[in-house]
């Protein structure tokens, strides 16, 4: 019965995902020749290893690793600050290429994408697997990062196709053929399903992906909840999840949080440091017209335990002035003298549209009216001057400390060099290649 | 402002309906036509019609609907003529690119990169200029492009010899490489930039 298709129709819609490997490490392997091949890892500022590239992997490191772990078992590996604008810049540029394809593109994350290829076999002469196989070359050829993907009828069974050939590859499954692939993948691998799904399912005896594909709808619908119906549905090829095309112009939380480097026990430094969190989560929340109801403070100490408290506020907002005195309280309650910090963070969460705040009786209007005339000026300057170009007095003594010291050459190549009419704040939207000619 | 003649302000009304004619695809009513022309009554937009149902400019179809007879093309007409010296402004500049338009063909595989040394100096390329890299761009003989040769990082003219590719410098200090084992080329340069200051 195994052997048997779950579907017989090849692909009555086709969905690729795509995911870059080992993305952060592969771009600086892509700037820097000379790297590839060798072992790299980014994360160098904050201490512990933020990627990879698979050579480092080959050898064990793994995400996360602190760095004198990494030093210990490879210690040709070549560790790198994060360079997070160079990130960025590839990544927008491997959404650009994808859309030249097809203009269903979803970008998923920093690193990945949905692409509905459906219909797209005739303007491009081919199969689903040419179209997306020069989908990966390009992406190659041009910005010099390979990635891994698949293509089948359900975002869910894509995802499975890009995990099962990794790195560079590229894997297609046709409805004919989930059954093969599902039937020796543990379902705890399929995306969605989590540690407790995975222990009811197999209360069931349900182990693999093709047990749970394979059960009948009406026993799928008494014991599992909508989420995992769909997936359900998905794994069977009955495509539930669309290709959202539109940018994200929409968050139901923003967070901002910042490691620094040494650790710090300095109350006002560490309070400067949430401060500059709560600026960048309150700008990009107003860059999405957006105000919190609930603000969410922690602070994580040398050991990596964290602390935290979530603060409803009385009235949406996304000013810093109107809300550092709630911050000032939580930070109060969870800082403890002594203490060594290494990170801080922000959460903004349930989000609303800005202009649906409705004012209470007891709001000074005109206090309301000059606080928006204030962040908008603000962020008027911003945008010409870059960032932080005026900021809170209370984020000021985050300067006392570089965000990380000790080690030279923690700052990214791409701010430590900047050409003639960049400064530290702008630089020109085109990533630089560090090669010696 | 000196006072408008009658003609010239049967024109500004003409205008005004041409206006709202392509803005919303239909002719206004007398109402609409009251407000857009700031009229008192209806009776003066009925006025209006009447004049300019005598000039031909639009007429009435049986139920007193309003049709537009010389009014409303559809064609946009390039600028205003005016007295005077016309400026140059709209018509002259819409044609014209920025500069990254002409010195990026394809954005998304275009890399900088900061010169160190002096072997392409007579192609105009100096130690500490920035030049444009575009990766995806097949190289050609004659393209000056950065390779690999033999483990070792280059940029040089791209030059081919019967069926092979060697590299040659544009400095007579240096001689053309032929590469022993391999040649990769990792781009082709398409531009480079010097900022004075």
């Amino acid at each position: 019965m195994d052997n048997q298709p779950l579907t017989i129709s090849s692909f009555p819609q086709a969905i690729m995902h795509i995911d870059v490997d080992a993305f952060f490490a592969s771009c600086e392997q892509a700037i820097h020749p000379e790297l590839k091949g060798r072992p790299v890892i980014t994360g160098r500022e904050r201490g512990i290893v933020a990627a990879a590239s698979y050579e480092a992997k080959a050898r064990g490191v793994q995400r996360g690793m602190r760095l004198f772990e990494v030093r210990k078992i490879c210690p040709d590996c070549i560790i790198l600050p994060s360079d997070y604008e160079t990130y960025s810049l590839f990544s927008v540029r491997m959404f650009e290429i994808l859309r030249r394809f097809s203009p269903d593109v979803e970008e998923y994350s920093i690193d990945e994408a949905f692409v509905d290829l459906t219909g797209l076999r005739r303007s491009f002469h081919g199969s689903y697997e040419s179209i997306a196989e020069n989908m990966r070359r390009t992406i190659e050829a041009e910005l010099g990062i390979t990635v891994s993907a698949g293509v089948s009828l359900s975002k869910v069974l894509a995802k499975i196709g890009s995990k099962h050939n990794k790195p560079n590859g590229l894997t297609v499954i046709p409805g004919r053929e989930i059954h093969v692939y599902l039937e020796k993948l543990p379902v705890e691998k399929v995306w969605g399903i989590g540690a407790n799904t995975t222990a009811f399912l197999k209360k069931h005896g349900i182990v693999t992906a093709l047990q749970f594909a394979k059960r009948e709808e009406d026993w799928v619908a008494r014991y599992l909840s909508k989420p995992y119906r769909e997936i359900w549905h998905e794994l069977n090829g009955r495509s539930v999840y669309p290709v959202v095309t539109e940018t994200k112009n929409s968050y139901q939380s923003i967070s901002k949080a910042k490691t620094f480097t040494p650790a710090s026990t300095d109350e006002a430094f560490v309070f400067a440091q949430l401060s500059k969190n709560l600026e960048n989560a309150c700008i990009k929340a107003r860059r999405y017209r957006l105000a919190a109801t609930r603000l969410v403070i922690f602070l994580r100490k040398q050991d990596f335990t964290s602390e935290g408290v979530e603060i409803r506020l009385n009235k949406p907002s996304s000013y810093p002035l109107e809300l550092f005195d709630l911050l000032r309280r939580g930070f109060e309650r969870v800082f403890g003298p002594g203490e060594l910090y290494r990170q801080t963070g922000v959460v903004l969460a349930g989000l609303v549209p800005e202009n649906g705040i409705q004012d209470s009786l007891f709001d000074d209007t005109a206090r309301i009216e000059k606080m928006s005339k204030i962040y908008e000026s603000l962020d008027g300057i911003s945008q010409k001057y870059g960032k932080h170009t005026i900021q809170h007095g209370a984020s000021l003594p985050a300067g006392l400390q570089a965000q990380h010291e000790g080690e030279r050459g923690d700052v990214p190549v791409r701010k430590a060099s900047l050409l003639k009419g960049e400064n530290q704040r702008q630089r020109l939207g085109m990533p630089m290649m560090h090669i010696k000619v | 402002m000196p006072r408008r003649t009658p003609k010239e302000e049967l024109q500004s009304r003409v205008r005004e309906i041409e206006r709202f004619y392509h803005k919303n695809g239909r002719m206004p009513s007398y109402a609409e036509i009251g407000d857009l022309l700031g009229f008192r009554s209806k009776d003066s937009s009925f006025k209006l019609v009447g004049k300019l149902e005598k000039l031909k400019i639009i007429i009435r179809d049986k139920k007193g609907r309003l049709i537009p007879k010389s009014l409303g093309m559809p064609v946009k007409v390039l600028g205003t003529v005016e007295a005077g010296f016309p400026s140059p402004a709209e018509e002259e500049l819409t044609d014209t690119i920025s500069l990254d338009d002409l010195l990026i063909k394809n954005r998304e595989a275009t890399f900088l990169l900061k010169v160190s040394g002096d072997s392409m100096k007579d192609a105009g390329i100096m130690p500490g200029d920035m030049v444009i890299v575009d990766r995806g761009m097949t190289p050609k003989s004659g393209h000056i492009v950065i390779a690999q040769v033999d483990g070792e990082w280059t940029m040089k003219y791209l030059e081919k010899r019967g069926d092979a590719f060697y590299l040659v410098a544009a400095n007579v200090k240096y001689k053309p490489i032929l590469p022993k084992s391999e040649l990769k080329i990792a781009g082709v340069v398409t531009a480079v930039v010097r900022k004075y200051m």
